[in-house]
């Protein structure tokens, strides 16, 4: 047999070669030997999602006062008057009510709090949210800038312990002074606050529907 | 008889619906950990960030949705929200999570440095309390870093065509070695002089 008869075997030689090699990591187990056993472990751990809840209990705006009698503007029990109405979401004071639960589920975290424009039924002119108080993002632009002027309204949050000088809500989230009224708004984990709203409407308003849309959002933000 | 039971069922049903109703809460989560760039963004770039992790915490479905809003204080550029192309919202029943990708997009001019800004979660479901809505909404840090230079792609960011083309090359070569090593036979079959003459004299003569 000459060498170049037998050059087609190289080929052949060299996938035997590699195969071979291949299998030398899939030894067979001696006869008798122990089996593997693994043992499961199950473990908890901690929440790490920063999250919350709200719950509103059954309850309505009520309460409302202000507005003016000459004008058959003036609030009646459940309806909002002009100039300067004012509305309740639940009762402030020491014997309140506080129908909104906020409960901070995640990890600790503070709490932050913001309100929207008003919206009217028409989506017309809307009313923006103002504050009072002496740094006030928004100022309120009614009688001494102590009560909202025409197309503004105030929006407070209260608790059973509030903070006397709070000038309201604004539309950039913000530290909610209830869950921290001495310093910050910080909420450990389950820590949960009783709220009510205060609304403050406009002294005029330049859209007449008689329907409005507000909203509070609630938001854990990292310390 | 029979109304009075039918009375004293009815009443029972509303008893057993009453708290159920009352507790109705809206709850959203989001990952308690910063979305973070591994490794720095470029000028020009566009980058995957980690997806980021959304939970229903509420009693209801609701659809969760997430906008870029800097909130957490500390060092850090703002950045601009459109730099932050979010994924779609998702709809999720009560303590269901998901994750919604995030894509970094750095336009040209972007200056180097640290940036920071909050990727806040929000939920579509909103409880009315009176006449307003109650809504939440929950927030995380996001943090990448910006370094001049060209932007560096992913590796998986070459040309589709380039890694087959680098494969057929790699054929050819091993084929050519192949040949070289062990040759190709051409086969040639020699007519003899004299035969190929009388081949051409019988064309000549037409026979």
């Amino acid at each position: 047999m000459t060498a170049r008869s037998v050059k087609w075997l190289l080929p052949v030689a060299v996938v035997l070669l590699v195969t071979g090699l291949a299998a030398c990591g899939t030894k067979r187990a001696p006869a008798g030997a122990g089996t593997a056993e693994s043992v499961n472990l199950s473990l908890t751990t901690v929440p790490t999602t920063r999250s919350i809840t709200v719950s509103p209990a059954n309850a309505q705006i009520g309460a409302c006062s202000g507005g003016l009698a000459g004008n058959d503007t003036k609030s009646t029990t459940k309806k909002l008057g002009f100039p300067d109405g004012k509305c309740f979401y639940g009762r402030p004071g020491a014997n309140g009510i506080f129908p909104i639960t906020i409960t901070n589920t995640g990890i600790a975290s503070d709490i932050y709090v913001s309100g929207s424009s008003a919206t009217p039924s028409d989506n017309g002119t809307g009313w923006k949210l103002c504050n009072v108080g002496e740094d006030p993002e928004v100022a309120c632009t009614g009688r001494l800038h102590l009560v909202p002027g025409t197309d503004q309204y105030l929006l407070r949050n209260f608790s059973p312990v509030d903070k006397p000088d709070y000038g309201g809500l604004t539309d950039t989230p913000a530290c909610d002074h209830v869950f921290g009224v001495s310093h910050g708004c910080f909420a450990a984990q389950g820590t949960s606050q009783a709220e009510g709203i205060e609304l403050i409407g406009p002294s005029s308003s330049s859209d007449n529907s008689t329907q409005w849309t507000v909203t509070i959002t609630w938001m854990p933000v990292p310390q | 008889m029979h109304l009075r039971l039918w009375a004293v069922g009815l009443a029972s049903l509303l008893m057993l619906a009453i708290p159920a109703a009352a507790q109705a809460s809206i709850g959203v989560g989001i990952q308690a950990g910063p979305v973070r760039l591994t490794g720095a963004a470029h000028p020009g770039g566009s980058y995957a960030l980690p997806p980021v992790y959304v939970v229903n915490t509420g009693t209801q479905d609701e659809s969760l949705s997430i906008r870029i809003e800097r909130l957490s204080a500390g060092k850090g550029r703002a950045v601009p929200a459109a730099w932050i192309r979010p994924g779609a919202a998702v709809r999720l029943s009560h303590g269901q999570s998901a994750r919604i990708p995030l894509e970094l997009v750095v336009p040209d001019a972007a200056k180097p440095g640290q940036y920071l800004t909050d990727v806040v979660v929000k939920g579509s479901a909103a409880l009315s309390g009176g006449s307003a809505n109650l809504d939440v909404a929950a927030a995380t840090k996001l943090e990448f870093r910006i370094e001049k230079g060209v932007v560096s792609g992913s590796w998986f960011a070459v040309p589709s065509w380039l890694l087959p083309g680098i494969g057929v090359v790699l054929l050819i070569a091993a084929a050519g070695a192949v040949a070289r090593r062990f040759g190709i036979r051409v086969q040639i079959d020699r007519v003899p002089a004299d035969a190929a003459a009388i081949r051409a004299g019988r064309r000549d003569d037409g026979t």
